[in-house]
């Protein structure tokens, strides 16, 4: 039997015209893409090359795999079905090109039929469905996170009539050539017999002329423009991914070298490094940051989406020399920004930088690893130390931590009021110490916290703990002074606390604060401090698990569970908290639409907290109607800030049905309490501190 | 314009009032016991001051009566660009008071020269009895507007808007004068920025002695003394509060409402 | 021994200030065995007749130049009659311009000043003057070792003057006032529109603080302050927040009040709020917590919720008022 193959350029003369058409295709492509590359050279330099097999095996994850396109499964499919499509389509054109032009026999045989033929064919037709389904999302379902631009619409048409006058081309060519092993193309195979059925060969043979150069235009038409279109994604985000940042969880910000930095924070595109650029040409549009953005749904203008659009924007419109000059310059702090952003765009707005919690759902939810909320922090920085310019209530929280080291102006409380009849001891006074006790700001100075972070040292006591606390020497971590913007007294905070615990021969750091938490355990090493830290979630696990705490179930409500931003996703600690709720109820959770790493942040982050929020959009108001949903009596918090703040947003939503608020701590130690005599239960009571 | 700004270092106001503590034998604060700020009223003179240097151009001059630590108010003031800064060191008097301080402020600004604008805090969030001021305008014999919340220079003079019990009271006036300053929405104190806080610790401050003023401490002792301060204590608090109880909400509301009806009855 | 001075400055009314330095003075000067000489210029008849009521001697500076109120001025004729009428104590409001003058007139006089007293004595070594400092955390006792001491007092706080059972005769003091006094002038005065009472004399006062939440509730507030005949004021929290003027804020920072009631909802009492209401005579408070300092502070109070508290309260006192 003659050996299955087919003719390349059956039916076309003047092939030789392609070839020509060929080099202004590329010509256009590659200088579009060597503009971008341009671009991104006259950023900043940063290492993003090295430990090239951990950055592979995020790129098969990420890039390949593309594992958080399914979280949205109608996404992931359609995503997969033109990715897929697409990567074997190219390849059969690689084929070709490798044995016509270069001679090498590959089309023939069972790699032609199996491959060639059928595989090519069925992937093809699955492209098509993922076009169909994209244009469905697109102009059926239109889903509020997606742009939807001109540009958007034509390169989905683009590629489906490419992908339809292929199937076209190959139909007629089986139908005319009577080709003995159409039948390994299905499609195909259905096409040629419908179109002999209607029309003459004569006129098959026209026909096919005549698409198949239309089929060439289109083609190189797409090759020459996807670089200018969020198509270049097929190149970048790969790009981006691999050399995204391995050492920093999103939520760990970077120290600033105050002696030699040019700018404090970031006004001007060549303010940015080359990664940093390369995240703005890496984006898709797709929108999953903005709309993960808590601020966002709440209704407020913030857009990371937007944001990194703007950005990008911005980038395509500036004089690459006058970007790559700058860039090279000397550091001269007098000489202003070169190209500026803040408020040169919509998005860009002070206004919309101030909404954002820092939660870093922005950067979890890209699919190509762009970093958008470290971009709104670095504005941040601009704005707070460059120009001193910051809403007045974060100005006096600023100004508070300054003198009197915590953020709460006119809090009453003084940091060991919370231990009034505990007799918890100065961790100078502890005999050999197991940890000190970190009780943070949240936890010492506002009301409603202080039976969280009494019931918290109780359980320590219980367990027969080694702790003690720092007491009037204790300060803010400079948490909220990072991410408000203030990294100059971050850095003198960060400093005094780091000396501080170095002289006090503090090893082990319990935090009740899941902010303090992140600060301590990711941030301070920026510092030099080498220090074990727990959450204490995670300790109370643990000492659950050493059977230094027993704790049986006794609480009989229904509980869900609010992930703090600093411990689940910025810190992956989604489990501790849940097995200690377990615990107490001996029942499974009902867990919230947004849990886990994918939590919904209540809006005290970043600072906000210190912030009034336009009635409307506020971010409480919108968890708390999640907890609501549920239909849970209890929502656990592990965070001093989630605390008062979903107790003012549940106060706020929940006419009928009151949900109550309680720390896991609390819920532990009413556990404990409870068969036991020695113990007050905790009490809730709004905070209204005041002056 | 040249203006002069004083500045009090006093104990944080808004230390909680269970970490604050008196040293009864010195009858003051225990320095221990709070941290030390700017007063926030001369943090309003101050900002008031830049406002009126950038809409009228002229040199700011920042001047302190305080211990070595009160260095630290002139510090933050040249952070917020203030031009020039003066410190004349307190040797160890505990209660300089309002007339004790007038008497050094004044003999520092006669040695400083001139100015157009000399400005105070309307008082001081420690003892608070607003009267240095006025004290300083009569040792230099200037005329003095208290309670002033804004401040324009015009042809005809500096243009002064004061808050009077009944509303504001426009005054002008041709030479140099005093003026304490309150409190407004538009004179809420700015945030340094980060490269001026940068700088301000490396800038000079013009540190003087009384006997660089032509002092003595018995002469300051002496003013001082025309008001002596013969005790210091923290109030116990005598009011016990009647908590309204009742076995149902409506039931204490009617309670509380009575008594609230009551009291208005009484009036 | 010399005179006890009340000073009335120009334009001053026989209001519930007023009426408290009458009484500080009459006091003193009873107690010192002295004569308490009411000294006032440019002040109505009624406030004329009131004092002639209250004083052992009434004194009515009168300049040309005072008509206007200006400041240089007001401070020249008042030293000028100090001076001449042998003040062993001068005593004055707590309005602005005694304030501003209080320093002033002291040093002119020779002798000392003293600012914000809330209660007066005299004493073997002088006068003793009892304030409250450090932002209302302390209490300080003060002497005047050098006389005249003059005084600014919190006028309202003090127990008015019982009424004389004859009336004396206003005397005519003419004061002669140099030139020295043009370095300001008086270009122009605005009386700040106000639909209520002024806090500062508000007789009732409901004031809202953080615990409220948002502006929306202080809506209900000024509902239930409608009924009260109150005025609506507000902690520095509320006001900072934006959601209501920042001249409604009461404070050390803000206004000083002395109401006969000051009704306290949903604010914790900062000491540097309670250093706005030490002189009200009766203070209530809602709030959750039964730990606040407010409540320290209370003659009676409602641990509650302010939500489920304004509302019904609000038609209760509407329905026994009527």
């Amino acid at each position: 039997m003659e050996t299955a193959t087919r003719e390349v350029y059956w039916n076309i003369s003047h092939h030789w015209v392609m070839y020509v058409l060929l080099v202004p295709t590329m010509a256009v492509a590659l200088y579009g893409v060597w503009r971008h590359v341009q671009r991104w050279r006259a950023g900043k330099p940063v290492v993003r090359f090295d430990r090239p097999v951990m950055r592979l095996k995020r790129l098969i994850r990420f890039g390949l795999l593309q594992i958080s396109l399914w979280r949205d499964p109608l996404t992931g499919l359609l995503h997969a079905m033109l990715f897929w499509g697409f990567i074997t389509l190219t390849a059969a054109t690689t084929v070709v090109m490798i044995h016509e032009d270069l001679n090498i026999p590959l089309m023939q045989g069972r790699f032609y039929l199996y491959f060639q033929s059928l595989f090519v064919d069925v992937l093809g037709l699955l492209a098509i469905v993922g076009t169909l389904l994209a244009g469905l999302q697109r102009w059926v379902l239109r889903p509020r996170r997606l742009v939807f631009s001109g540009e958007a619409s034509c390169l989905l048409l683009l590629v489906f009539t490419i992908l339809v006058t292929g199937y076209l081309l190959e139909g007629w060519r089986i139908a005319v050539t009577d080709d003995p092993w159409g039948h390994w193309s299905p499609v195909g195979r259905v096409v040629a017999d419908v179109s002999a059925a209607f029309v003459s060969d004569a006129g098959l043979r026209t026909a096919h002329v005549v698409v198949w150069w239309f089929h060439l235009v289109l083609v190189f038409g797409f090759i020459a423009w996807a670089p200018y279109t969020k198509m270049r994604h097929v190149l970048t985000a790969p790009l981006n991914i691999f050399t995204a940042d391995l050492d920093s969880r999103a939520g760990t910000l970077k120290p600033l070298d105050f002696e030699t930095a040019a700018s404090f924070g970031v006004n001007s595109l060549e303010q940015f490094t080359w990664k940093e650029l390369l995240d703005l040409d890496a984006c898709t549009e797709c929108g999953r940051c903005t709309d993960a953005c808590p601020a966002a749904s709440a209704g407020k203008s913030l857009s990371p989406r937007d944001i990194i659009l703007d950005l990008q924007h911005q980038l395509h419109e500036a004089d690459v020399s006058v970007l790559s000059a700058a860039s090279k310059a000397a550091s001269d702090p007098d000489s202003g920004p070169a190209l500026p952003i803040i408020d040169t765009r919509p998005a860009l707005s002070p206004e919309s930088l101030w909404q954002c919690t820092t939660c870093a759902a922005c950067v979890e939810a890209c699919p190509v690893s762009i970093e958008q909320f470290p971009k709104i922090l670095d504005m941040r920085r601009y704005l707070v130390m460059e120009e001193a310019s910051l809403p007045p209530m974060l100005a006096e929280a600023v100004t508070s931590l300054e003198q009197r080291g915590h953020p709460f102006r006119g809090a009453q409380a003084s940091r060991t009021d919370w231990t009034d009849g505990l007799d918890i001891p100065h961790f100078r006074d502890v005999e050999d110490p197991e940890v000190l006790l970190w009780v943070g700001c949240g936890g010492a100075l506002v009301d409603r916290n202080q039976s969280s972070t009494r019931a918290l040292a109780r359980l320590l006591q219980k367990a027969g703990v080694r702790f003690g606390i720092l007491g009037r020497d204790e300060t803010c971590t400079g948490d909220p002074a990072r991410r408000i913007g203030h990294e100059f007294l971050f850095d003198a905070m960060a400093r005094s606390n780091v000396e501080r615990l170095e002289s006090a021969g503090v090893r082990t750091v319990v935090t009740s604060c899941p902010h303090c938490f992140h600060t301590f355990r990711n941030e301070y090493p920026q510092f030099g401090a080498h220090l074990e830290v727990f959450h204490y979630t995670t300790y109370l696990a643990r000492l659950i698990g050493e059977g230094r705490l027993v704790i049986d179930p006794a609480v009989t409500e229904s509980i869900t569970l609010h992930d703090p931003c600093y411990l689940g996703r910025h810190n992956g600690i989604t489990q501790a908290p849940r097995d200690l709720v377990g615990r107490v109820t001996g029942r499974p959770l009902k867990e919230m639409r947004q849990h886990g790493a994918q939590s919904f942040c209540c809006g005290g982050g970043g600072g906000m907290s210190f912030l009034e929020e336009e009635a409307d959009t506020r971010v409480n108001i919108e968890r708390a109607r999640q907890v609501v949903e549920t239909g849970a009596d209890t929502v656990a918090v592990a965070c001093p800030f989630c605390t008062t703040m979903l107790e003012d947003g549940l106060g706020a939503v929940s006419e009928e049905r009151s949900v109550a608020v309680k720390d896991i701590a609390e819920l532990l130690w009413d556990s404990v309490s409870s068969d036991s005599s020695d113990g007050d239960a905790s009490t809730d009571h709004i905070d209204s501190s005041d002056d | 314009m040249k203006i002069l700004v004083c500045l009090k270092q006093i104990p944080d106001p808004e230390v909680a009032p269970r970490d604050f503590r008196l040293d009864e034998n010195n009858l003051i604060a225990d320095p221990a016991s709070a941290g030390l700020v700017t007063n926030i009223f001369c943090e309003n003179a101050l900002e008031t001051a830049l406002q009126l240097k950038e809409a009228a151009g002229g040199e700011i001059t920042v001047l302190t009566f305080g211990p070595a630590e009160a260095e630290d108010v002139l510090r933050k003031a040249l952070a917020v660009r203030a031009d020039h800064a003066v410190h004349v060191i307190n040797p160890g008097l505990l209660h300089p008071g309002s007339s004790g301080a007038a008497c050094v402020l004044s003999a520092a600004i006669r040695k400083l020269g001139s100015f157009d604008l000399l400005m105070f805090g309307r008082e001081a969030g420690d003892w608070g009895e607003g009267q240095t001021a006025g004290l300083v305008a009569e040792h230099l014999g200037l005329p003095f507007v208290a309670f002033v919340d804004s401040l324009q220079t015009t042809e005809s003079g500096l243009h002064i808007v004061g808050q009077t019990d009944s509303g504001r009271e426009e005054l002008t006036a041709a030479g140099p004068v005093v003026v304490s300053i309150t409190n407004s929405d538009a004179n809420v104190p700015r945030i340094p920025k980060t490269r001026d806080i940068m700088m301000a610790h490396r800038r000079d401050i013009t540190t003087w002695s009384l006997e660089d003023i032509d002092l003595t401490e018995d002469l300051v002792r002496e003013a001082a003394g025309s008001v002596e301060v013969t005790e210091l204590f923290i109030p116990e608090k005598d009011t016990t509060c009647e908590f309204i109880t009742g076995d149902s909400a409506d039931e204490r509301i009617d309670a509380f409402a009575r008594r609230i009806v009551d009291v208005i009855g009484s009036i | 021994m010399g005179n006890v001075i009340s000073c009335f400055l120009p334009g001053t009314e026989f209001d519930r200030a007023a009426q408290g330095l009458l009484g500080a003075a009459a006091r003193l000067a009873s107690a010192c065995q002295v004569p308490h000489v009411a000294l006032a210029a440019c002040v109505s008849d009624t406030m004329t007749e009131a004092l002639e009521r209250h004083a052992d001697r009434v004194v009515c500076i009168r300049s040309g130049l005072l008509s206007n109120d200006h400041p240089e001025s007001c401070l020249a004729a008042f030293h000028a009659a100090c001076a001449s009428l042998d003040a062993q104590t001068v005593l004055l409001g707590q309005d602005a311009r005694s304030q501003e003058m209080t320093p002033r007139l002291g040093y002119r006089l020779g002798g000392c000043s003293i600012g914000d007293a809330q209660s007066i004595d005299m004493t073997d070594g002088g006068l003793s003057v009892r304030r409250s400092v450090y932002g209302g955390k302390a209490v300080a006792v003060v002497r005047a070792s050098r006389t005249p001491a003059v005084v600014w007092i919190r006028a309202r706080a003090f127990e008015p003057a019982a009424e004389r059972s004859d009336s004396v005769q206003t005397e005519i003091l003419d004061v002669e006032i140099s030139d020295g006094i043009a370095a300001t002038q008086v270009t122009g005065r605005q009386e700040e529109s106000r639909t209520g009472v002024r806090l500062e004399d508000a007789p009732v006062i409901v004031s809202g603080g953080r615990g409220l939440g948002g502006p929306e509730p202080f809506e209900e507030l000024k509902k239930l302050a409608g009924v009260m005949k109150a005025e609506v004021a507000a902690s520095r929290a509320a006001c900072d927040a934006g959601w209501v003027p920042p001249g409604l804020q009461v404070g050390q920072t803000g206004k000083k009040v002395a109401p006969e009631l000051y009704l306290a909802i949903a604010i914790s009492g900062a000491s540097q709020h309670l250093m706005g209401i030490t002189d009200a005579r009766v203070i209530a408070a809602i709030n959750t917590d039964a730990e606040a300092p407010i409540f320290r502070h209370c003659q009676f109070g409602l641990v509650d919720d302010w939500k489920n508290v304004v509302g019904p309260l609000t038609e209760r006192i509407a329905s026994l008022l009527q």
